[in-house]
């Protein structure tokens, strides 16, 4: 893959580096990359460190944006070649960059976050000066912020791998010098990776090569570019879900072992009261509708993926009204455990389909989770979430049974 | 060789109970009544697992169970407590399991077994 560099200070090596991935982040990135060089300063200044911005040829000048934003850390820019898109993408240059640098610590932040301190560089990067390879964030969120990672990536991570991490697809990121190796050298790669996928295979390979992971608390709210339930992107979703799936091909033998999860070492307590998430308002109606039209365009394919006491639990919970909405958990989780098994086997070029007809169902998901916990705290909510993904364990057996060989 | 569980509860008749029940189930038991010196402890006598009190008089459980997490990442924890108020601490995520006291101690047999299982099938 061709990689144009803009590395005005010529670095050439760096113990800490910094990479803000990004696409038509203009207006954005110039906060992310402050308050990185602060980090940087303040917590690391006697390192050699380097920010680094990866970008997919924005048209919106990010990268200019970027370089002209005053700093005392030097600064790199990388550009994926001209059509290639994808966060994915962006981050495989930074792995490959990071080793040619010779760090020691890497830490990845959204090029779009309103909310990260210089603090967040130090709880990203410290814990792997303290035997950690990998490092994930833990925030505050709000109950409906994150739907995907609540009924998909976290429990099925949990539930396959044994490894409670909290946001497995958090966004930001820390890991070693010696995990930017074993990136650069995985093997699988795909479309889904390339693109919003990438953040579960990070803490999916993590898992699998029994990397020393922390969770590190960041104490405020993830705050950026938000998105309500209803309106989570088909690709993202696409992406996330099949790189999640994807992942469960050539790990089989290792999560087929395990049967039941630990906890994962947290890192970072004593940054004070935390502050709360900003509200996030969920249009029930609006996910009504997007699972309604999935009886209309998806029925056959469900028939075909699905056995018959799945199928017959999706019609069930069609026939109820809006305010009696009801997808129990047990179904949500055959239902992904059927699809999965479904993707293992077709072919690659008609896994998508099998994706997009995952989606409508996963609304319906959504929607049954916001009506349960509409009148729940936080913390009421979180433990709700802990009580479904002690029913994924329950019936791991079930996906054991049926994955094929 | 018995597995060796760490009990710490600043309540004598709690260690009491919890020794003489879990050596019934074939685990050897050892106690401490505070949170005092308890990483050197845990050093010294290296159990299999800790079953430790949230709220005493004189440590907050929640602390204890961060310092045990940051040096011994993979010994297994389990949380006793009065109250399920402690969840609104995001430190009590770190704990492999919480239960709830009773002196009928049928729950917390049964997460002590799953915590000290591998996890992995055979």
């Amino acid at each position: 893959m061709q990689v144009r560099e803009i590395n005005p200070e010529g670095v050439t090596e760096a113990d800490v580096v910094i990479g803000i991935p990004s696409y038509n982040e203009a207006a954005n990135i110039a906060f992310p990359t402050l308050k990185a060089n602060e980090g940087l300063i303040r917590y690391f200044g006697k390192r050699r460190s380097v920010i680094i911005n990866c970008d997919n040829n924005s048209d919106d000048d990010t990268p200019n944006v970027f370089l002209a934003t005053a700093t005392d850390v030097p600064k790199i820019c990388l550009l994926t070649e001209p059509g290639v898109r994808g966060k994915g993408n962006n981050l495989r240059n930074l792995f490959r960059k990071a080793l040619e640098l010779g760090a020691r610590s890497v830490a990845v932040v959204d090029a779009d976050l309103k909310s990260i301190t210089p603090q967040w560089i130090k709880h990203l990067a410290e814990p792997l000066d303290n035997d950690f390879g990998f490092v994930t964030p833990l925030y505050v969120r709000h109950k409906y912020d994150g739907t995907i990672t609540n009924s998909i990536a976290y429990p099925l991570t949990r539930c396959l791998y044994g490894r409670r991490v909290r946001q497995p697809i958090g966004g930001d990121f820390g890991f070693s010098g010696n995990m930017a190796e074993i990136f650069n050298l995985a093997n699988h790669w795909s479309p889904y990776v390339g693109n919003f996928g990438i953040d579960i295979w990070m803490t999916t390979l993590a898992m699998n090569h029994s990397i020393p992971i922390c969770q590190s608390f960041m104490g405020r709210p993830r705050i950026h570019k938000p998105k309500a339930a209803e309106h989570t992107s088909g690709a993202l979703f696409r992406e996330v879900v099949g790189a999640v799936f994807e992942m469960m091909i050539p790990y089989a033998p290792f999560w087929k072992r395990i049967r039941h999860s630990r906890p994962t070492s947290i890192y970072g307590f004593g940054l004070g009261e935390s502050e709360m998430p900003p509200p996030v308002n969920v249009n029930q109606a609006a996910l009504y509708d997007r699972m309604a039209e999935g009886f209309k365009t998806c029925l056959d394919l469900w028939r075909e993926i699905f056995s018959d006491d799945v199928y017959g639990q999706i019609l069930d919970a069609r026939s109820a009204s809006l305010d009696r909405f009801d997808f129990p958990i047990r179904t949500w989780v055959r239902v992904l455990f059927e699809t999965a098994v479904a993707f293992k086997k077709s072919p690659a070029q008609d896994r998508d389909r099998l994706l997009e007809a995952l989606a409508p169902l996963y609304y319906g998901k959504t929607l049954s989770f916001v009506r349960k916990t509409e009148r729940m705290t936080i913390q009421q909510t979180e433990e709700f979430i802990e009580n479904e993904c002690v029913v994924f364990e329950e019936n791991k057996p079930y996906l054991v049974e049926r994955w094929p060989l | 060789m018995p597995k060796k569980i760490l009990i710490v509860d600043d309540e004598e008749h709690i260690r009491f109970l919890y020794s003489e029940e879990l050596a019934e189930e074939g685990y050897q038991v050892i106690t401490a009544e505070s949170g005092f010196r308890l990483l050197e402890r845990i050093e010294e006598e290296k159990p299999d697992l800790v079953v430790l009190d949230i709220k005493m008089v004189d440590f907050n459980g929640l602390d204890i169970l961060q310092d045990i997490r940051n040096k011994y990442y993979d010994l297994p924890v389990i949380l006793c407590t009065a109250y399920d108020t402690f969840k609104e601490d995001m430190k009590s995520i770190a704990a492999d399991h919480y239960v709830i006291k009773s002196f009928d101690l049928t729950e917390l047999k049964s997460r002590i077994a799953q915590a000290l299982d591998s996890g992995l099938t055979e």
